[in-house]
């Protein structure tokens, strides 16, 4: 590297050399992941807004009482969504700890942890297509809960399932709670279908990855920066469960 | 060494800086650092499913609680980005290009909420059935 003569600025602007000592492709990561950022955010306040648009709406609590196994009936509020949660994170934290690895060229350490990675993906995608599963057996899904043009609903026998003990049965079963349960499944799919997307998605980068850090490829080329760079869309994709799960299952 | 293209230019001097010895201090304070955010990650988030089971199992109203779970989600958030993504490691101008916009949240969030609160109004005032 030429040393830094008195005309830096001339330099800086002069092309060759990459910003903030950033490589390219970091850097765009980065700023994908901006996009994307907007993206989920738009889903989620869409979902505010119409939530703060409706007199009703369902109790999280109500809807995701289930868990495999223990409580498929119900009764266990909050419980698999926080299973989920954990999967994920510690999912993140393995994607790290195969970044550090990287760091330290230890090529076994970064196989091992992205194995863990992606067995924690796969672990997400599994828990998730069980909720969806489950839900779609109450009768949720995508266009769900429609007052018919005779005036019954569909499925109607599930929406008193889905409120809070405080609103009457006779709301939560009537057009006000079939609208609302309406609404609240559309969000729901779409934007944990659309964060499913990018976690499988993210799924398949890191396995693509683990195989040629199998056959030396980053050995190879002496920096192990592909790793950070798909861990840094892993880490995006916990992030935004972060965020849809304070949405939709705290708040 | 390769070729690098003469569009990219070598950029190999660029990750050159981070490499440690696995076994070196430097490392092992690195790993540990690691867990103790998930630590703290865990702990949030059981606080934040325990009050929300409380206020549900109790009947209690969420509203404040609501403004705790934003600021224990923007704190889950910030340990994410500044640590396992290493945006904390990052030259400070790099840091503000992802923040800076970020904060157009804060418009968006309030600006629609808002809205949507006012229709509801709007609609209780005019329309009796909605």
């Amino acid at each position: 590297m030429s040393s830094v003569a008195i005309d830096s600025k001339k330099k800086a602007w002069g092309g060759g050399q990459s910003p903030f000592n950033l490589s390219y492709g970091k850097v765009m990561m980065w700023y994908f992941l901006m996009s994307d950022a907007f993206t989920f955010g738009a889903f989620l306040i869409s979902y505010g807004t119409t939530r703060f648009f409706s007199a009703l709406w369902p109790d999280s609590n109500e809807v995701f009482a289930s868990f495999p196994w223990f409580a498929p009936n119900g009764g266990a509020p909050m419980a698999f969504v926080s299973l989920m949660t954990f999967i994920l994170i510690v999912s993140s934290v393995t994607m790290v700890l195969a970044v550090h690895a990287g760091h330290c060229n230890d090529k076994k350490g970064v196989i091992k942890w992205m194995v863990w990675t992606i067995i924690g993906g796969i672990a997400f995608l599994s828990c998730q297509a069980w909720e969806w599963t489950h839900l779609h057996h109450h009768g949720a899904w995508w266009g769900a809960f429609r007052t018919q043009p005779d005036g019954t609903i569909a499925d109607a026998e599930s929406l008193k399932h889905f409120f809070s003990h405080t609103v009457p049965v006779s709301e939560a079963m009537g057009i006000p709670g079939a609208d609302a349960a309406h609404k609240f499944f559309n969000f729901f799919f779409t934007i944990t279908g659309f964060h499913g997307a990018h976690v499988a998605s993210g799924v398949v980068l890191n396995i693509i990855i683990l195989l040629n850090t199998i056959n030396g490829t980053y050995e190879k080329r002496g920096h192990y920066e592909m790793v950070e760079k798909v861990g840094l869309y892993w880490h995006f994709v916990d992030l935004v469960w972060v965020f849809v799960f304070t949405c939709f299952y705290l708040l | 060494m390769s070729h690098f293209s003469d569009y990219e230019s070598d950029q190999s001097r660029l990750y050159n800086a981070h490499h440690h010895d696995k076994n070196s201090p430097e490392s092992k304070a690195k790993v540990k650092n690691i867990w103790k955010i998930t630590l703290w990650l865990t702990i949030i988030t059981i606080v934040e499913v325990a009050i929300g089971l409380y206020c549900f199992y109790k009947g209690v109203p969420k509203t404040l609680p609501n403004v705790g779970f934003i600021i224990m989600t923007l704190l889950k958030a910030g340990l994410i980005v500044s640590v396992f993504m290493h945006l904390g490691d990052e030259f400070k101008n790099m840091i503000l290009t992802i923040l800076i916009p970020l904060t157009l949240f804060i418009w968006f969030i309030l600006a629609f909420l808002m809205d949507g609160a006012f229709w509801l109004s709007i609609n209780a005032r005019f329309f009796n059935h909605m």
